[in-house]
């Protein structure tokens, strides 16, 4: 965990006004601990990113919203499907073989 | 690595402007985050970022040009080991960013609700495991221990009460898989299927058998053994008995609640297999003497 002060400083382009407005439109959710805010590492992934798609691909803030909702739901999406595969792949196999058949079936 | 400039796709001459722009149409279109699990997107991205973080900075892009510089060894350097946000995204802390109703299960009518509905839930109770398992006939009747063999290679020990019906489902407490949380272990329901008997036919609790009896135990009446599923008993087969006499043995069938079914015995009059003229004869010549129509049964063909 590490705090604001240090997330800003670790990171060039980054501004301390720019990360508050990000937790303000709750883009990024840190904790809130002995009266500081603390970011662990998938909130300071997740900064990073911001500041790769604003500074670097020019994502303005209406359109990141928009992305960081959509890229949110791709991930979950993601998540989900992974503990389905791994539930998959603990059945035994003749049932596995049928799921596949039943998607190849259906098409993905 | 390849040229920084080829990768960017502009000309040596390029501005630092036609570089950033050609930098950002390429890294919006291969941007692992916004390309969760296509490995050469990834790749191509990686390739790209290293190739702007020297062409895209004017004291780095004349280095390199002036060859003070090579291609490797100048992958950007500002943080090597951070893990992308994918990695974070896609294991169990990215949940905290799924936000309300971008999330798997949260509405009714989402795609994988009903699959995951139960996650909702701490405590959950172990599903129920469902098998099968055929009990000789004698078996159902009388009960057994039996040794079940599991899919999952578990073996059981189950008590087949006695007087088990064809089909009927024997619960076994907690053997089933276990529960989430605080919650219980499932069932194990085992379907009992009653293989079926050579001599013996299950109506209800009662038990159905034929037994055959020659010419003269039936027109004379005998004492036969005959067989239950309670072992052999002697049956008293009544002077003039016929194809389809139906005797009780009481309480011989299935075991009930309130003691047991009956077993019936239906009768089958056996001619012997050869018989000589003088039996063909006799008979003959009683017929001529009694005669008797076997026919003339109500709705029989007259």
């Amino acid at each position: 965990m590490i705090t604001a002060r240090e997330l800003v400083d670790a990171i060039e382009e980054l501004e301390a006004a720019a990360l508050h407005r990000w937790i303000e439109l709750g883009w990024v959710i840190p904790v809130h601990e002995n009266e500081e805010l603390q970011f662990d590492p998938s909130d300071v992934a997740r900064v990073h990113l911001i500041c790769e798609l604003h500074y670097d691909l020019c994502i303005e803030e209406d359109s990141m919203s928009v992305v960081l909702s959509l890229m949110d739901q791709l991930y979950a999406t993601r998540r989900t499907l992974a503990a389905l595969v791994s539930a998959v792949a603990e059945q035994p196999e003749d049932v596995q073989a049928r799921i596949t058949d039943l998607i190849n079936r259906n098409g993905p | 690595m390849a040229d920084p400039y080829q990768i960017l796709g502009v000309s040596r001459a390029a501005t630092d402007d036609e570089i950033r722009k050609a930098y950002r149409a390429l890294a919006k279109k291969n941007h692992p985050d916004l390309h969760p699990g296509d490995k050469a997107a990834e790749t191509r991205f990686k390739a790209i970022a290293s190739a702007y973080a020297i062409v895209g900075d004017s004291t780095r892009r004349a280095l390199f040009d002036a060859g003070k510089i090579d291609d490797s060894g100048t992958e950007r350097q500002d943080h090597p080991e951070r893990r992308s946000y994918r990695q974070h995204a896609e294991a169990n802390s990215g949940f905290k960013y799924e936000r309300q109703g971008s999330g798997a299960g949260q509405d009714e009518d989402d795609l994988f609700a009903e699959l995951f509905r139960r996650h909702a839930r701490t405590d959950v109770r172990g599903e129920d495991v469902n098998s099968a398992f055929a009990v000789e006939f004698t078996d159902a009747i009388n009960g057994a221990k039996q040794r079940v063999i599991m899919s999952d290679g578990r073996t059981l020990d189950i008590t087949i009460p006695a007087g088990v019906m064809e089909g009927q489902i024997l619960r076994l407490r907690g053997q089933g898989n276990p529960g989430r949380g605080n919650g219980e272990p499932g069932d194990v329901l085992v379907q009992i299927l009653v293989k079926p008997h050579p001599l013996f036919r299950r109506e209800g609790d009662n038990i159905h058998s034929t037994l055959s009896v020659t010419l003269g135990e039936a027109m004379a009446g005998a004492k036969v053994a005959v067989a239950t599923v309670s072992g052999s008993v002697n049956l008293t087969v009544p002077k003039g008995s016929n194809t389809g006499t139906k005797l009780r043995l009481r309480g011989k069938g299935a075991p009930t609640k309130g003691g047991s079914g009956d077993h019936i015995v239906e009768l089958r009059v056996m001619l012997p297999d050869q018989p000589d003229d003088a039996l063909v004869q006799a008979v003959v010549d009683w017929e001529a003497k009694h005669p008797y129509d076997p026919r003339k049964e109500p709705g029989a063909p007259s």
